[in-house]
């Protein structure tokens, strides 16, 4: 399959991370690891991985272990999780078994884990997770597959866009406090603002 | 932080050093003249014109009392923890998303990460009931509320454009227009003006120069994370800071747990909890303005063996009536760079479809705004709500640049089955949590999908293409609404309850219906609205 490239291939916001103001700049460094994991064993933590490389198409260790360590990190946080539906188990263990149960699907299917399958029958398994269309076996009824995909797809993009390397890549300004953004009119940027290489944005529609 | 009490949790938001308040309180023996529950649009507005008035206030908001220069960042990730998380169990055919989607928490609560569009209801607005036959009238009108909409513009300057088109104000705004406006505001313009759609600039609770030792806006982006330079209005900057100096109390990270009854069945005060520890505040009036889960969830779970269905709940509508705003998104690709990340995210609106039109096969409206995005907001959404992930996503956020937003802010009908009640699941206070039943109706669809497709006409005038949709709502309205009268309503004109006359309830809940504007204005006039009759009967009385 084709790669897409990024428009931006030459932009680093990294580089302007001197212009923003400290608590930003903390934030977004811890990012960049190392990390420390809390609730995700090993495997648990691969098996994150596996499914954000195909639900963020993300292929780079750094970004996918970053991802791992937000999901771990939202895991073990006494916050709520906002709304949940009648009858699903609360986030934590609905992810935890969540992932056990990918790996017995894909068993169940292919006689391997699911880390041992290829990525085209591991994209195929989470397509029919979103709409409920693993077998229905220890309570994985269609709504809570449904929500089992939606927590995690939730987590990991929340994560991949979050990550100042994907910034770049989308030719995203970032966080711009105290200097804020002064040519906002269509058509102008900031001089620091990223430029597309090439004008490609007529590229492949979707 | 420790996972061993998550009470605690909230407590520990802070960067700088906390204030040992609980030990300090001002009115902690005594009895006040009254206490708010929640400090953000309404609670705010009631604790600063009661503390200007001379009254003996004690605000208490679960939430930590933030501070921008250190709690903020630009951040959208980070920004997730200024959000009401806490669990509601939320069911029905269109069930809800609450935290940052419509919640707040913490002094200031939804001002903190609301966009700043500030609009005031329109006559039609109040009189659903004899203008279309369906829902129920305010108890009030545009006029009750105009003096108030003037005073609270008046008071936080807000920014608006020279003539604004719809509804019976057209102005003028105590600020400037904003200007310029974004890349994403010009092409939804443009693509109106192809149209022959009528679009302005958006009226905004965001300054357009400074005021009140506040720079004018940035145009950094981060409305919904909160601002960092203070150029976007909040209670937790303005009203707040100034109701303290006039001499009222913040009690913050307290979460009111129970409203006290006394044996004459009047209100006598709150129980919250703070650090684990529970305290209580005596007061003469109690005023609720927690929101519109929140504020039922308390009443609910106040009951008592004088008020066994809860608290002003004789009717039976507490909770009742619940309201989003549809905000379904259209995203469509240029042929030129938008960049959605740039400037406050709603510069130009349209409410050319706002209320009835008999010419359509639905009743009521919407606005449009154009609406910028920052890439988290868009990405997830896209993938949680529209099914669009993968592949599919990664080549529309390699081109996000390229692409521009329209949202619908439309207008919910009001049904009793989309309500707030109590689940059987308890949350770390041992309160049952909020249960929250949503569907639309089938004239919310209808008017949701002409939405789409007016945003679409517009987006595709101008040279968008590869259009796609998101599925989404906004803010919250309804679940103890007013009325004259008591059997079919749970406060009266002035937010008081018809069953205890010291129990006021005062927030986005008291709506009858929910327009097609975004609320907080009107909220907020509805707080100095109530404040006055307040003050009024708190003279009265002598």
């Amino acid at each position: 399959m084709k790669k897409i490239e990024s428009l931006y291939p030459d932009y680093d916001v990294l580089a302007l991370r001197d212009e923003w103001d400290a608590n930003t700049r903390t934030i977004v460094n811890k990012r960049l690891g190392p990390f420390q994991f809390q609730v995700l064993s090993g495997r648990q933590q691969e098996l994150v991985k596996a499914v954000a490389t195909q639900v963020a198409v993300e292929d780079r260790e750094e970004v996918l272990t970053w991802i791992a360590a937000h999901v771990d990190e939202q895991l073990s946080t006494a916050q709520g999780e906002s709304q949940r539906k009648p009858g699903i188990p609360p986030r934590r263990e609905l992810i935890l078994t969540g992932l056990e149960a990918l790996d017995e699907w894909a068993k169940g299917k292919f006689f391997k884990g699911f880390l041992s399958i290829k990525p085209e029958q591991q994209l195929e398994f989470l397509e029919l997770l979103e709409v409920g269309g693993l077998p229905q076996e220890n309570g994985w009824d269609t709504e809570r597959q449904k929500e089992l995909f939606k927590k995690l797809a939730s987590l990991i993009i929340s994560a991949e866009y979050s990550h100042p390397w994907v910034w770049s890549e989308i030719g995203y300004g970032g966080p711009a406090y105290p200097r804020g953004y002064v040519r906002v009119e269509l058509g102008l940027t900031d001089p620091w603002e990223p430029k597309p290489s090439v004008d490609s944005g007529k590229g492949e529609g979707r | 932080m420790t996972d061993s009490d998550s009470r605690q949790r909230c407590c520990d938001h802070y960067h700088r050093e906390r204030y040992p308040h609980l030990e300090k309180r001002k009115f902690g023996g005594e009895e006040a003249d009254a206490v708010i529950v929640g400090l953000g649009a309404a609670g705010g507005v009631l604790l600063y014109e009661l503390a200007k008035a001379g009254l003996d206030v004690v605000g208490i908001e679960a939430g930590p009392f933030w501070d921008p220069q250190s709690d903020f960042a630009s951040d959208e990730l980070h920004a997730q923890t200024l959000a009401w998380n806490d669990t509601r169990l939320s069911t029905g055919q269109n069930a809800l998303q609450f935290g940052a989607n419509n919640s707040g928490r913490g002094v200031g609560g939804g001002t903190v990460h609301f966009t700043g569009v500030f609009y005031r209801f329109q006559e039609s607005d109040f009189r659903v009931r004899t203008l279309d036959g369906t829902a129920e009238d305010w108890p009030i009108s545009y006029e009750d509320l105009a003096p108030y909409y003037d005073k609270i513009e008046n008071e936080i300057k807000v920014s608006g454009p020279r003539e604004f088109p719809w509804g019976p104000f057209h102005g003028p705004y105590p600020y400037p227009e904003r200007s310029p406006i974004s890349g994403n505001a010009e092409i939804f313009r443009r693509g109106c003006e192809a149209l022959g759609i009528r679009s302005t600039t958006a009226p905004l609770a965001i300054l357009s120069a400074p005021f009140d030792a506040r720079p004018p806006c940035i145009n950094r982006g981060f409305c919904n994370q909160g601002c960092l330079p203070n150029a976007k209005f909040s209670t937790l900057i303005h009203h707040v800071p100034k109701a303290i100096a006039l001499g009222a109390e913040v009690l913050s990270d307290s979460m009111v747990t129970r409203i006290l009854v006394d044996q004459r069945g009047r209100v006598s005060g709150v129980e919250f909890n703070h650090d684990g520890r529970y305290y209580e505040q005596k007061a003469k009036v109690v005023i609720v303005s927690a929101f519109a889960v929140e504020t039922p969830r308390l009443l609910l779970n106040s009951a008592c063996s004088q008020f066994p269905d809860g608290l002003a709940n004789s009717s039976g509508l507490v909770g009742k009536y619940l309201m989003p705003h549809s905000g379904h998104d259209v995203y469509a690709r240029f042929d030129q760079e938008i960049r959605l990340y740039k400037g406050t995210p709603v510069l130009a609106v349209s409410q050319d479809f706002y209320g009835t039109d008999p010419n359509r096969d639905f009743i009521r409206g919407y606005s449009l705004h154009a609406h910028g995005s920052r890439p988290l907001g868009m990405a997830v959404k896209a993938a949680t709500n529209a099914g669009i992930w993968g592949r599919r996503l990664r080549e529309i956020m390699l081109h996000w640049n390229y692409y521009a937003r329209i949202t619908l802010v439309g207008e919910v009908l009001p049904e009793i089955t989309n309500c707030v009640t109590l689940s059987g699941e308890t949350d770390e206070y041992g309160l049952p949590r909020a249960e929250v039943h949503f569907a639309y109706g089938e004239n919310d669809q209808k008017l949701i999908n002409h939405g789409i497709q007016k945003c679409r006409e517009i987006l595709g005038a101008v040279g968008g293409r590869d259009a796609f949709v998101v599925p989404d709502s906004a803010h919250l309205m309804g679940g103890c609404r007013m009325g004259d009268d008591p059997s079919r309503s749970v406060v009266n004109k002035f937010c008081q309850s018809h069953d205890i006359p010291n129990l006021y309830i005062c927030d986005a809940s008291v709506f009858v219906t929910s327009g097609a504007a975004n609320p907080t204005e009107t909220v907020m006039a509805l707080a100095a609205r109530t404040a006055d009759h307040i003050i009024r009967e708190g003279k009265k009385q002598g």
